[in-house]
């Protein structure tokens, strides 16, 4: 093609020069006989001027006579034209014709030169001036002779030369057209055979492009040419197949990935090592094909190394058979030059020995565990089905240990976890227990005191019943005895119920009904303080929650309330609610406030302003009791005026819809 | 804007004293000593040197005669002319003009003698054979072409031409005269030294044919003389221009074209030799109208 370009350009460029030299060629013959043209011309022109110039000089002799006067001057101007005409015609190339004709008017311009300037000056007789005067007047008349024979030469040869210079600008023009035509069909032709054979390729590769765009990839031309552009396309069609290779490697690697990171990332969700084992397993399956997959771990004693179940390809007999001495592993870890161990086409070197045999292992791939550089066991991977293992699958399968490590780390975490978490519970659950006595303890003398009345009651009928014989006065004594006893055990009842330990239970409750019971557990208190209460019960909707943790908050807030307000008081309690979502509770004292210092402090474990009558732990249960139903608990202070508890718990989800 | 204004002040305060002299003109007169074109040919580079040189345009016109000098002068309102040395003795006389300068001519005089000449196969050796012939002078108002002559004649005791010759005539220029003995239409001419030497040389048959049997003391080339009311800046600058071009090769070349070495500086006093033929002549200069 590249040949085939050149040569066109050459066989153009030749054609243009030819053109171009003809061109010139035409323009300097039609311009050279123009030239002639003009020149004559100018000649004739010259000839004019001569005859002019001796028709003036020849009027003055004629018209001035002798004396001239100041025409003198005229006539000697015109007269030096007229011999400058006479000596520019010897400066062109004549015929010698022409030339003895220039030479002879030459010679009569002398002479008429001589004659004029001897009868001007001459002073003589009348006669002899006229004499000068005819002579003088003849050889101008000669010269005008002359002039017109050569005129009629010169006519002739413009004539000729006019007709000669006009056939050549016709031939020239024609010829001119012809060239031009020609040149630009040729041209043309040239352009459209090159065009036809550029484009031709150049579309078929535009197709193929377009194909590829379209992913179509590994589309390949059948373009027939010969030159340079089959080169091209067959490069091309191998630059397609190789991307259509290369793109189906991308595509596999991606799956790979994909499936890597689908495993990676069931590790964040799994807490149990099994699982593990088994995603590890079955995962691995599905990126690499193989027969044989599992996890191998440090057993508990530390003494073996033991493949772990469950496993793909492997059933619990065989997998029981997988258990190599820690040292022997450890051989092999050395030895694999903590690398991961492939075997493809060795089954000498296996490095299990009679296990793998039994196993029918043909190759294998040994993936080491590691965490913080101390080795953990192996992904034991085998019987590749496609193939030998790859080192492709090594950084695969690698990246895989390197979670699996991560995802044990976070089992063993995971289960620390939750044992520190039970026992934390355990003990919250102690710490609320202590609490709760702590609150009952401080009602205790109250209570005695109440159970003290019907005690006195039941012993002072009893000592009546004694002196009794009428029936009916003692029927009527046991029922004040029973009636003072039931009383007894109700208040002990109460006690009981709430002293006693018991697991969570969370469901919907009325805050009113709890904060009623509350209050009646802590009346005679509240009467023997003087203090004096209002109740202001919104209607508010259910709540989820634990009656019994609930009535030790409001207890807490209502016995702190009591140990501020010792000289009386009054307690405010309003239930509200403020929004759709949300429940409120108020109790505000008239007490002794707290001081700001302190005000931060109130809610920390075992802190106390009641010295030895207080534990320090209501309040900081009662804010732990308050979290653990999503609720918030605040305190608003101020010093000799009074403290306010607010407590917002969420309305039960039920409520809502 | 003002750059622009004092630009074309300047431009105009310059070229003005260009456009004053280009304004003026000096008018000088040829008197017809050969052939009137040649005469015309040989003076024009002169006039074109000078011109380019004072800055004024010098032009020449042809005085077509030697006679009425005087009032042809003053008819063309001439500036000054190339007198020869009875026109100039004439003019310096009558008109009072200023001798300027006059040329050295190639052979290294600035004087011209007059020839009276016969043809060789004339027989004309003395006055007595002059007798009955035809004469031919270029002008009465040339020195050499007439005066010495004239002069000539007295002294050998002719006081009427008319009488004693056949027939006489005036050619005009020197040149005509010598070709009218040459081609005998005349038989005794008179004619001024430097044409007959100058058309000798050029021509040898005038050497060979024409045989001169008189010739007058040294009197003074053609003179430029110009008017006394014309500027003395303008008749200086031209006077030095001439007196100087020898020294410069372009007016080197001007004055080998003209048939010079140099100019040399005119007086009236070189006219005395003119005014002394004059009286042998017995022709008074004051009076004298050079024209029958």
């Amino acid at each position: 093609m590249k040949k085939k370009i050149i040569l066109s350009l050459f066989f153009l460029f030749l054609l243009f020069t030819m053109g171009s030299v003809m061109t010139m060629f035409y323009i300097l013959r039609v311009t050279t006989r123009l030239d002639t043209l003009i020149t004559l011309h100018q000649v004739e022109i010259l000839r004019q001027d001569l005859v002019i110039n001796v028709q003036t000089v020849q009027s003055h002799l004629y018209t001035l006579g002798t004396s001239f006067g100041k025409e003198l001057d005229v006539i000697v101007e015109n007269v030096a034209t007229l011999d400058n005409a006479a000596q520019k015609c010897s400066g062109c190339h004549h015929s010698p014709e022409i030339t003895s004709k220039i030479k002879t008017i030459q010679d009569l311009t002398e002479q008429y030169k001589e004659a004029l300037s001897t009868f001007i000056t001459t002073t003589a007789g009348r006669e002899r001036v006229e004499r000068l005067q005819i002579v003088a007047a003849n050889i101008g008349n000669m010269i005008l002779t002359k002039t017109q024979e050569m005129a009629f030469i010169a006519n002739q040869k413009l004539n000729e030369k006019t007709i000669a210079a006009i056939k050549d600008v016709s031939s020239s023009r024609i010829i001119l057209i012809v060239t031009l035509l020609l040149c630009f069909f040729i041209a043309l032709a040239i352009a459209a055979s090159l065009t036809r054979e550029v484009t031709e390729p150049v579309s078929e590769l535009l197709k193929a492009t377009r194909k590829i765009k379209t992913g179509e990839l590994g589309y390949t031309t059948s373009y027939a040419g010969k030159d340079e552009f089959k080169e091209l396309l067959e490069s091309f069609n191998d630059m397609s197949i190789t991307l259509n290779e290369n793109n189906k490697k991308i595509i596999q690697h991606l799956v790979r990935l994909s499936g890597l990171y689908r495993i990676t990332l069931s590790f964040h969700a799994i807490t149990n090592v099994e699982d593990i084992y088994k995603e590890v397993s079955y995962g691995i399956a599905e990126l690499v094909e193989i027969e044989q997959c599992g996890v191998i771990l440090l057993d508990k004693d530390k003494e073996f190394f033991t493949h772990r179940f469950p496993a793909f390809g492997l059933n619990q007999e065989q997998i029981a058979n997988i258990r190599i001495p820690k040292e022997n592993f450890i051989d092999i870890y050395r030895s694999s030059n903590r690398r991961p161990l492939t075997l493809n086409d060795n089954a000498s070197a296996l490095p299990f020995g009679e296990i793998d045999k039994n196993l029918n292992v043909k190759n294998l791939m040994l993936i080491w565990i590691r965490q913080k550089g101390e080795l953990l066991g192996a992904i034991r991977v085998a019987n590749k089905k496609s193939g030998d293992f790859s080192e492709e699958d090594s950084r695969i399968l690698g990246i895989l240990a390197n979670n699996v490590s991560v995802a044990l780390e976070n089992a063993k975490l995971y289960e620390n976890l939750k044992k520190q978490m039970a026992e934390l519970k355990e003990t919250q659950e102690e710490l609320v227990q202590a609490a709760k006595l702590a609150a009952i303890g401080e009602l205790a003398s109250n209570i005695a005191h109440e159970i003290n009345n019907p005690l006195t009651s039941i012993l002072g009928y009893s000592e009546l019943i004694k002196e009794e014989t009428d029936i009916n006065n003692i029927m009527r004594d046991i029922e004040v005895i029973e009636k003072e006893s039931l009383r007894a055990r109700d208040i002990v009842h109460q006690l009981l119920e709430f002293s006693r330990k018991r697991p969570l239970e969370i469901k919907e409750i009325q805050i009113n009904d709890i904060m009623s019971e509350v209050l009646a557990l802590a009346a005679v208190p509240l009467k023997d303080s003087n203090i004096k209460i209002s109740k202001l019960y919104g209607d508010i909707p259910l709540i989820e929650g634990d009656a019994n943790q609930l009535k030790q908050v409001f207890l807490n807030i209502i016995n702190n309330a009591i140990f501020a307000m010792q000289g009386g008081g009054s307690l405010g309690v309003t239930t509200a609610m403020t929004d759709k979502d949300s429940v409120h509770i108020e109790i505000r004292d008239t007490g002794k406030g707290i001081p700001k210092e302190i005000l931060q402090r109130i809610f920390e474990p075992f802190f106390t302003t009641k010295q030895e009558k207080g534990t320090g732990l209501g309040l900081s249960v009662s804010y732990k009791i308050i979290q653990s139903h999503n609720g918030r608990i605040d305190v608003e202070s101020e010093e000799d005026r009074g403290t306010k508890f607010t407590i917002v718990l969420p309305v039960s989800v039920k409520q809502l819809f | 804007m003002k750059f622009i204004f004092n630009f074309i002040l300047l431009f105009f305060v310059i070229s003005m004293p260009f456009k004053v002299f280009a304004q003026e003109e000096i008018l000088l007169g040829l008197i017809p000593e050969q052939n009137i074109f040649k005469q015309m040919e040989r003076y024009r580079p002169l006039a074109s040197y000078l011109s380019e040189k004072a800055g004024v345009k010098v032009r020449l016109t042809i005085l077509s005669r030697y006679g009425d000098i005087v009032e042809r002068f003053v008819a063309r309102s001439l500036d000054g002319a190339f007198f020869d040395s009875l026109t100039g003795a004439m003019a310096i006389t009558r008109m009072g003009v200023e001798p300027m300068a006059r040329p050295v001519n190639l052979d290294g005089k600035a004087t011209v003698r007059s020839y009276i000449f016969v043809r060789t196969d004339s027989k004309i050796n003395s006055v007595k054979d002059m007798k009955g012939k035809k004469v031919v002078f270029v002008d009465m108002a040339t020195a050499t072409g007439y005066l010495f002559a004239v002069a000539f004649l007295h002294e050998n005791g002719i006081h009427d031409i008319n009488r004693y010759f056949n027939e006489y005539f005036f050619t005009g220029s020197h040149d005509s005269a010598i070709y009218s003995v040459l081609d005998n239409r005349a038989d005794i001419g008179s004619a001024q030294d430097t044409i007959f030497n100058m058309l000798a040389s050029k021509d040898p048959t005038i050497k060979r044919e024409l045989h001169i049997i008189a010739q007058s003391e040294e009197l003074p080339e053609t003179t430029l003389c110009l008017r006394k009311s014309i500027s003395s800046k303008i008749k200086n600058r031209i006077t030095d221009i001439l007196l100087h071009m020898n020294e410069d090769p372009a007016g080197k070349k001007i004055l080998k074209k003209f048939g010079a070495v140099k100019f040399i500086r005119a007086e009236a006093g070189d006219f005395n030799s003119v005014f002394n033929l004059a009286r042998r002549a017995q022709i008074n200069i004051k009076e004298y109208k050079g024209t029958r």
